[in-house]
C-alpha cells in the first residue's frame, strides 16, 4: 500500500476525525449550535464509541479469544508427533534456539495418546475429549511463531503486538476500529484477567483514547461468580435515592453549563451520568444466569465443579456476545501455575484440560446452535507452546519457536490444518504464521485492514501490527 | 528491536519532477544521457529513492547523485562503475542474498534488472545536477534549532490592557484577528483558579475571605507568592515533572517488581521544586549528580538520589538476550531524555536516521556511548536487577555500627559460654577420649548452661532480623568508558563505525562539548544541554510549564519540537519567555509569577457576549483570548474529595509501599497487594505499572512508561460510575457531610452554604438554597420506606446532597 506521513488517509480512523467526532474533543461549534436546541441536545450525544463501518467486507462482528494463561503444550494437544514418540529419550537431531528461557535435556514424548476426529481428520489427544467433537468446525494454526521465550514478553506480544513497549490491546484496536453496537455495554471486556505479566497493559488502551480501554469483569484471583464491573452497583444506596441523585445533579449540571457557556466536554459529562445508570442496570442482566436453562448450563459442564468456573465464563462471554460485545477475552488461569508445565506435565496439563474442555466444547456448540458461530470469531490459545525436549525429568520449557492456536467461525476455514512444526515440534516450519500475522488476519475477518487500522500519536501512525503483518488468506473460508 | 522502525515499508510515488536538467559539459554521449533518462532516472525515483532519496536515507543511502552512490551507505558503496557483480545494488535487486533484497516489497521486472546491470556496467553515467534537492523533513534549519532570540515586543492599539510585555505579544496577535479579550475573571474566580493550578487543592472558605478581604493593590501577587511558599506547590508541580520523568514504584512490563527506593527520588523532585532548586541544577543533578561535588551527606545524597531520574524506566526484565537488554536500556534512557528535556524523539534514531527529524544514527550512538558508559544495572542475567547506589548517612551508618557492634558482643557471650560448656564436659572426661566434634560436646553439657546458650542464640537471631536496613536509592555510577558501534537496524549483532560520544550535529551548534576519556560524559552532556545557548533545553521547559497553567502550550505538541511537532503559535513569545527564564537563573518560580500575574492568565472563561466573535474566529483559543474551563487531573479530583471533608494527611514524603524493594507486585495469583485507602495526597499513592490504581486510570492518569508533559481529558461512563457507586467517594461523601452537620452550624440553610462555600468556593444562590431543602426532603421521604429513623434518614439525606455536590460538574471543572 502507499503510505506517507503527509497523507491524512480519509478512512475513519484519522486523529482529527476522531477528535471532531468525540464528546471530547473540541469540535465546539457544531456542539454549540446543537446546544441551542435544547431539545435535540439529548440525542445529539456523539460517542466515540458509535458504531463504525468496517473498512472491508467483514466476516466476522466480534471475537471471542479464550487465552490459556501459562503455554498449553501443542505436542500434548493437537500437534501429534511420531518422531518424538520414537525417538524419547534421545536427543533433539538439531540445533535449540540461540535465546532459550530454561535449558532443556533430549526429547520427552507425549504421555496422551492422539486420535483422529472428523471428516477433516484431525488429531486431538486425550485431553480434550469433548472439544474433539467440534474439530470440524476449527481452523488449526499449527505453525505460529514468535512470541517471546518469557511469560511477560509473550503475553504483551500475543495481546498488543509489542514485547517492549506499552501499546493499545488488540481489543482496544478492535473497539476503536469498530465501534459497539450496544452502548449500554462496554465494548470490550475480559472475564477474570491475569493481573500479572503484563497485566492492565494487555487491555489497555495506551494512547489510544480510554473509551477503547478493556473493562475487566473480576481477575484471576477471584472465582468468576463473584467476578464483577468494578463500581457497577451499590449496595448501600436504594435504586429510587440514586434516580433522585442523578436527577438534581442533572439539574445542577445543567444550570451551571447555562452560566458557564456551552462546552462539549461539560455537555459529555452529563450524559456519562445517564450512560452509566443504563450500563448498571444492563450488566446484571449479563452475569443473572437464570434465564438459562439446566441443558445449557450442563453443556457448559456448570453441574460439574471442575468446569463450574470456567463454564460460566465461558457462558457468560456467549451473553456478552449475543448483546453486540466486540472483543469478550476469557482466560483461564489456574490458581497455581496455570498451563506452565515446567515439571508434572502429565497432571498439571490433565487438570488444566479437564476444566476448560467441556465448556469450550459447549460454547461452540451453544454459539452454533444459536447462530452465533457465523459471526463471532472465538480464538483459543496460550502465549506460546512448549519444548519436545524435557524440562527437569517430566516438564516441557516455553516455546514460542513454533506452537498451535485454532480459530472457529467468524470466517475462518473450518476443519482447516494449516501450516506445520518440524518433525519434533519445536520449530514452525511450513507456512509459518507470525503472532503479527495472525493479528492482520483476526483484523481482516473483522473487516478491518491493519495497515489501514492507524493512530496518530507523537507524532506517527501506530498500528496493532506495527510495520509488520501479512494477512494470511488461506485461513479464511 | 525498537518499534518505531520504517523499514519495510516501502514507497511507491508517482514521477516526480527531478532536479534540473543536465549541463552539456558531464562528459555523458547522448546515448548514454538518453538512455539514463529513460531507463534509469526514472527507476531509480519510482522503485528507490522514496527511501534512499533527499527525504529519507534508510541505512545512510542516497540513489540521487553520483557521489552519493558511490559513496553508499552503511554496508558500502552501492555500485562498483563498470562492475555489476560487485555491486551491492545489483545483489539487492536480484535478490540473491539473504538479508538485502530490494526493493523489500516488490521485485524489480526482469527487464528493469537488465537496465540497471546495464547501466552499471557502462560506468554508471548519471548527468551532474544543481545539487542535491532540498529535503522536506529532516531539515536542519527548523525553528526549534535556531538560537533563541531576543524579541521586540510588539506595539498595540489597547494599551491599557497589558500587565507586561508578556501580555503585548498575546494582544497583538488577538488584534490582529480582531478579537478583543474576555473581561478580567473575577477575584473568587482567579482565587479558585490559582489555587488548583499550584496546589492542586480547592482554596478553603478561610483562604477565600482572606483574599476577597484583601484591598490592597498586592493583593494577587500577595497569593500567588502564598502559593508558591506553600509545600502544596511541590506536590502539585513535582507530579507534573514525575509525568515527564515517567516516575513509578514498579517496574512493569514483563516482571512487576517494586521500586522499593523509588520514592526517595518522587520526594526529591518535590523538594527541588519548593526549594525552587535552578531547573539546569535541577536537569544536571538528575543526569549526572553522582558526579558532581558535594560539601555535606545531605547533599550528597540528593545528588545521589537525582540520578533515578535515569533509572526508573521500565525494563524486560527477563529478556533473555542479554545483550539486547542492555540496549534496551540505553535505549529507554536516551529516547526519555529527549523527550523530557529536547522534546525530541531520538529513540527513533536507534534502527535508522530519524524520519523526520535531522537526527542520524550516528547521532544515536554518540549518545548511547554515554549511556553505555554509565551504570544503572547490577546484572543483565533473568531475572536482571538495577543498580542503586548506596546513600551517606551519618545517622544510618552509625545505627549500623551500633547493631554490628551489639551482634559482635552477643556473639562473645556464646563463645564465652561454648567456651565454659566444653572445659565442664572435658572435665569429666577422661583424657584424650574428647568428643570430636562441637555439637558432641554441646549434647554433653550441663542442662542450665545448655538453657543459656539457647537463650543466648534464640536472642542473637532476633537480633539479626532487626538488621537496619542501610539507605540506598535507585540511579546512576560511572562505568568503563567505551564508544558504541552504530547497531545496523538496531541489531546487536551487526554493528557498523563506532561513534565516539558525541551529541546530535544539528545541536550541537557552538557548543560542541569536550567529552572526557575518563568519564561517561554525563556531565558534559548536562552541561551542553543548560548552556544559555541551547536552543530547545530552555523553551521546551519554559513551554511545559505555560501547557499547566494555559491548558495547551506555545507548541502544542509538549513532547515534540520536532519537524512533525506543531509549530509555536507565538514565536516571539517562547523565545522571550525562555531567554528570560535564563536570566532569572532558571528560576521556575520566578516564572510562574510572570505567568500568572499577566492579563492573560486572569481572563474570565466566560465569553460573556462575545462581541468579537471569538468561537467562530478562533474556536480552538490558539490566540488565548479568553481562559478555559478545564477539568480537574485525577490526583486534584481525588485530594479535593477528601480535602472537601478536611480530611486530607497533609505529610509529607516517604514511601506507602506495602511491598518490599523488589518484591513482586503480582505473582501468577493475580492478588492485588496494593492499598490506596490512604488519606495521604494523591502524589504519595503508589504508582503501579501495569496496574495503577483504578480510579486514576479512569481519570486519564499517564501511563507511566513513557514521558508525557499533557494529559488528555476523556469523558467515559465507567468515571461516572466511580462517582456514583465506590467506597471512596461514599467514604469522602461521609466525611464531607460529618463536617457540614456539625455543632457549630445551626440550620439548615447555614449547612447548605457551608457546603457550596467549601465545595465550589462560593455562597449558593437563593434558588439553590431551595433546591437543595426540598432535595433533602425528597431523599428523607425516600428512605422513610427503608428501616431508617428519622434521625438516619436526615443523616442519609444530608450524605445523598453532599454527594451530588461532589458529583457535580462544578466541582472537578475550573474556569
Amino acid at each position: 500500500m502507499t503510505h506517507d506521513e503527509n497523507i491524512n488517509l480519509p478512512t475513519p480512523f484519522s486523529r482529527r476525525r476522531m477528535l471532531q467526532g468525540s464528546a471530547v474533543g473540541f469540535g465546539s461549534l457544531a456542539l454549540a449550535s446543537m446546544l441551542a436546541d435544547e431539545s435535540r441536545a439529548d440525542s445529539a450525544r456523539i460517542d466515540p464509541l458509535d458504531p463504525k463501518l468496517p473498512q472491508l467486507v467483514a466476516k466476522a462482528k466480534r471475537v471471542i479469544f479464550l487465552f490459556m494463561k501459562g503455554g498449553p503444550s501443542h505436542l500434548d494437544t493437537f500437534d501429534p508427533k511420531p518422531l518424538l514418540d520414537r525417538d524419547d529419550g534421545k536427543p533433539l537431531p538439531f540445533a535449540k534456539p540461540r535465546v532459550q528461557f530454561a535449558p532443556t535435556g533430549n526429547l520427552l514424548k507425549s504421555p496422551w495418546k492422539f486420535r483422529q476426529y472428523g471428516e477433516s481428520g484431525a488429531f486431538v489427544s486425550e485431553l480434550f475429549p469433548h472439544l474433539a467433537r467440534y474439530v470440524d468446525d476449527i481452523c488449526f494454526v499449527h505453525s505460529v511463531h514468535g512470541t517471546n521465550p518469557a511469560h511477560g514478553g509473550a503475553v504483551l506480544k500475543l495481546h498488543t503486538g509489542s514485547d517492549s513497549f506499552v501499546r493499545p490491546s488488540i481489543g482496544s484496536w478492535v473497539s476503536y476500529g469498530l465501534g459497539t453496537d450496544n452502548a449500554n455495554l462496554p465494548a470490550f471486556v475480559t472475564i477474570c484477567p491475569t493481573l500479572a505479566h503484563g497485566g492492565i497493559n494487555n487491555w489497555g488502551s495506551a494512547f489510544l483514547p480510554a473509551a477503547y480501554q478493556g473493562t475487566p469483569i473480576g481477575n484471576a484471583s477471584i472465582p468468576s461468580d463473584q467476578a464483577k464491573i468494578r463500581y457497577i452497583s451499590n449496595s448501600n444506596l436504594p435504586k429510587a435515592v440514586q434516580r433522585l441523585e442523578l436527577e438534581r445533579l442533572k439539574a445542577m449540571n445543567r444550570e451551571h453549563q447555562a452560566a458557564s457557556g456551552p462546552d462539549p466536554s461539560l455537555e459529555a459529562r452529563i450524559n456519562s451520568f445517564e450512560l452509566a445508570f443504563r450500563m448498571q442496570t444492563a450488566m446484571p442482566l449479563v452475569e443473572d444466569l437464570s434465564d438459562e436453562s439446566a441443558a445449557t448450563r450442563q453443556l457448559y459442564g456448570m453441574d460439574d465443579p471442575i468446569n463450574a468456573n470456567f463454564g460460566r465464563m465461558c457462558l457468560m462471554a456467549r451473553r456478552f456476545a449475543e448483546r453486540g460485545v466486540r472483543f469478550i477475552q476469557v482466560t483461564h488461569s489456574d490458581s497455581k501455575v496455570q498451563w506452565d508445565q515446567h515439571s508434572d506435565l502429565k497432571n498439571g496439563h490433565e487438570k488444566n484440560a479437564r476444566e476448560v474442555d467441556k465448556p469450550i466444547a459447549g460454547l461452540l456448540c451453544d454459539l452454533k446452535s444459536r447462530g452465533l458461530l457465523e459471526d463471532t470469531l472465538v480464538w483459543w490459545g496460550g502465549e506460546f507452546g512448549r519444548t519436545p525436549t524435557v524440562e527437569g525429568t517430566n516438564g516441557r520449557d516455553h516455546n514460542p519457536e513454533g506452537f498451535t492456536m485454532w480459530l472457529a467461525g467468524g470466517g475462518a476455514k473450518p476443519g482447516l490444518h494449516y501450516g506445520t512444526t518440524d518433525d519434533y515440534g519445536f520449530y514452525a516450519a511450513e507456512d509459518k504464521v507470525h503472532i503479527h500475522d495472525l493479528h492482520a488476519s483476526i483484523l481482516h475477518l473483522l473487516g478491518l485492514d491493519h495497515e489501514r487500522l492507524t493512530y496518530r500519536y507523537a507524532g506517527r501512525d501506530f498500528r496493532l501490527t506495527d510495520v509488520e503483518g501479512n494477512v494470511v488468506h488461506k485461513l479464511f473460508a | 528491536m525498537r518499534s518505531v522502525c520504517w523499514i519495510g515499508f516501502f514507497y511507491i510515488v508517482s514521477s516526480t519532477v527531478f532536479l534540473t536538467n543536465a549541463s552539456a559539459d558531464d562528459g555523458l554521449t547522448s546515448e548514454q544521457l538518453r538512455f539514463f533518462e529513460a531507463s534509469i532516472r526514472p527507476l531509480l525515483v519510482e522503485k528507490c529513492q522514496t527511501c534512499h532519496g533527499p527525504d529519507k536515507q534508510w541505512g545512510a543511502l542516497r540513489l540521487d547523485t553520483r557521489d552519493a552512490i558511490l559513496k553508499g551507505g552503511e554496508t558500502g558503496p552501492a555500485i562498483v562503475p563498470g562492475k555489476p557483480e560487485e555491486s551491492l545494488i545489483v545483489k539487492a535487486i536480484r535478490r540473491t542474498g539473504d538479508e538485502l533484497k530490494m526493493p523489500p516489497k516488490e521485485a524489480l521486472s526482469e527487464r528493469q534488472i537488465a537496465d540497471l546491470v546495464r547501466w552499471v556496467e557502462m560506468g554508471a553515467p548519471f548527468p551532474h545536477t544543481a545539487g542535491p534537492s532540498k529535503p522536506k523533513h529532516r531539515d536542519p534549519d527548523h525553528w526549534s534549532f535556531r538560537p533563541v532570540i531576543q524579541p521586540t515586543v510588539p506595539q498595540t492599539q489597547n494599551t491599557a490592557w497589558a500587565s507586561g510585555p508578556w501580555d503585548q505579544f498575546i494582544l497583538a496577535k488577538l488584534e490582529q484577528a480582531n478579537i478583543v479579550p474576555t473581561d478580567r475573571a473575577n477575584p473568587r474566580t482567579l482565587m479558585r483558579r490559582a489555587t488548583f493550578d499550584l496546589t492542586g487543592l480547592p482554596p478553603t472558605p478561610d483562604e477565600i475571605v482572606e483574599f476577597l478581604v484583601d484591598d490592597r493593590p498586592d493583593a494577587y501577587a500577595r497569593l500567588i507568592d502564598r502559593l508558591l511558599a506553600s509545600p502544596s506547590y511541590g506536590e502539585r508541580w513535582g507530579r507534573h515533572w514525575l509525568d515527564v520523568a515517567r516516575y513509578a514504584d514498579s517496574n512493569g512490563l514483563d516482571e512487576n517488581v517494586a521500586h522499593g527506593n523509588a520514592w526517595r527520588y518522587r520526594d526529591y523532585v518535590v523538594s527541588s521544586l519548593n526549594q525552587d532548586l535552578p531547573y539546569d541544577e535541577f536537569l544536571t543533578e538528575q543526569l549526572a549528580g553522582d558526579l558532581l561535588s558535594a560539601s555535606d551527606d545531605e547533599t550528597r545524597s540528593r545528588h545521589l538520589i537525582a540520578t533515578g531520574f535515569l533509572a526508573i524506566g521500565p525494563k524486560v526484565l527477563a529478556e533473555v538476550d542479554e545483550t539486547k537488554m542492555q540496549m534496551d536500556i540505553i535505549d529507554e534512557q536516551i529516547d526519555t531524555v529527549g523527550r523530557a528535556m529536547l522534546g525530541l524523539t531520538l529513540g527513533c534514531a536507534r534502527c535508522h536516521d530519524h524520519k523526520f527529524d535531522p537526527i542520524d544514527t550516528s547521532d544515536y550512538y554518540g549518545l548511547a556511548g554515554i549511556f553505555k558508559s554509565t551504570r544503572t544495572m547490577e546484572h543483565f542475567k533473568k531475572v536482571a536487577r538495577w543498580y542503586e547506589n548506596p546513600l551517606p548517612s551519618v545517622e544510618a551508618q552509625s545505627r549500623k555500627a551500633s547493631y554490628d557492634s551489639h551482634v559482635a558482643q552477643l556473639k562473645d557471650v556464646i563463645k564465652g559460654v561454648v567456651e565454659k560448656g566444653d572445659a565442664s564436659v572435658k572435665s569429666t572426661l577422661p583424657a584424650g577420649d574428647a568428643p570430636a566434634t562441637s555439637a558432641q560436646l554441646e549434647s554433653k553439657y550441663p542442662d542450665e548452661i545448655k538453657t543459656q546458650l539457647k537463650r543466648l542464640r534464640d536472642e542473637l537471631v532476633q537480633l539479626e532480623r532487626t538488621a537496619p536496613e542501610m539507605p540506598s536509592a535507585m540511579g546512576a555510577t560511572e562505568d568503563a568508558v567505551v564508544d558504541v558501534a552504530i547497531h545496523i537496524r538496531g541489531n546487536p549483532l551487526k554493528l557498523g563505525d563506532v561513534v565516539p560520544r558525541r551529541v546530535p550535529h544539528v545541536l550541537s551548534g557552538q557548543s560542541e562539548p569536550k567529552f572526557d576519556s575518563h568519564q561517561s560524559g554525563r556531565i558534559e552532556l548536562a552541561r551542553w544541554l543548560t548552556d544559555p545557548n541551547h536552543p530547545l533545553t530552555s523553551r521546551v521547559f519554559v513551554n511545559r510549564v505555560w501547557r499547566w497553567h494555559f491548558g495547551k502550550g506555545l507548541v502544542r505538541s509538549i513532547d515534540n519540537f520536532g519537524l512533525l511537532g506543531e509549530q509555536p503559535t507565538h514565536p516571539e513569545l517562547l523565545d522571550g519567555l525562555a531567554r528570560k527564564f535564563m536570566r532569572q537563573r532558571w528560576s521556575i518560580k520566578r516564572l510562574h509569577r510572570q505567568l500568572m500575574e499577566s492579563s492573560t492568565y486572569q481572563l474570565d472563561s466566560d465569553l460573556g457576549k462575545d462581541t468579537s466573535n471569538q468561537m467562530e474566529t478562533d474556536p480552538e483559543n490558539r490566540l488565548f483570548g479568553r481562559a478555559e474551563l478545564h477539568r480537574l487531573e485525577a490526583e486534584a479530583i481525588r485530594d479535593s474529595l477528601i480535602a472537601v471533608g478536611d480530611s486530607l494527611d497533609r505529610t509529607l514524603g516517604q514511601s506507602l509501599l506495602t511491598v518490599k524493594n523488589r518484591a513482586y507486585f503480582f505473582d501468577h495469583t493475580s492478588k492485588d497487594l496494593t492499598d490506596y485507602r490512604s488519606s495521604r495526597r494523591s502524589i504519595y499513592l503508589p504508582v503501579v505499572r501495569n496496574n495503577v490504581y483504578d480510579v486514576f486510570q479512569l481519570l486519564d492518569y499517564p501511563d507511566a512508561a513513557v514521558p508525557n508533559g499533557d494529559r488528555p481529558t476523556t469523558t467515559i461512563a465507567p468515571q461516572a460510575l466511580m462517582m456514583m457507586n465506590s467506597e471512596f467517594v461514599e467514604q469522602c461523601t461521609a466525611n464531607f457531610a460529618a463536617l457540614i452537620w456539625n455543632d457549630q452550624v445551626k440550620t439548615d440553610n447555614e449547612r447548605i452554604e457551608l457546603a457550596y462555600l467549601r465545595a465550589y468556593g462560593r455562597q449558593p444562590t437563593a434558588h439553590e438554597v431551595a433546591a437543595s431543602r426540598a432535595y433533602l426532603n425528597d431523599v428523607a421521604r425516600a428512605f422513610s420506606s427503608t428501616q431508617a429513623s428519622p434521625e438516619q434518614q436526615q443523616k442519609l439525606s444530608w450524605n445523598s446532597l453532599c454527594h451530588v455536590i461532589v458529583s457535580s460538574n462544578e466541582f472537578i471543572y475550573v474556569k
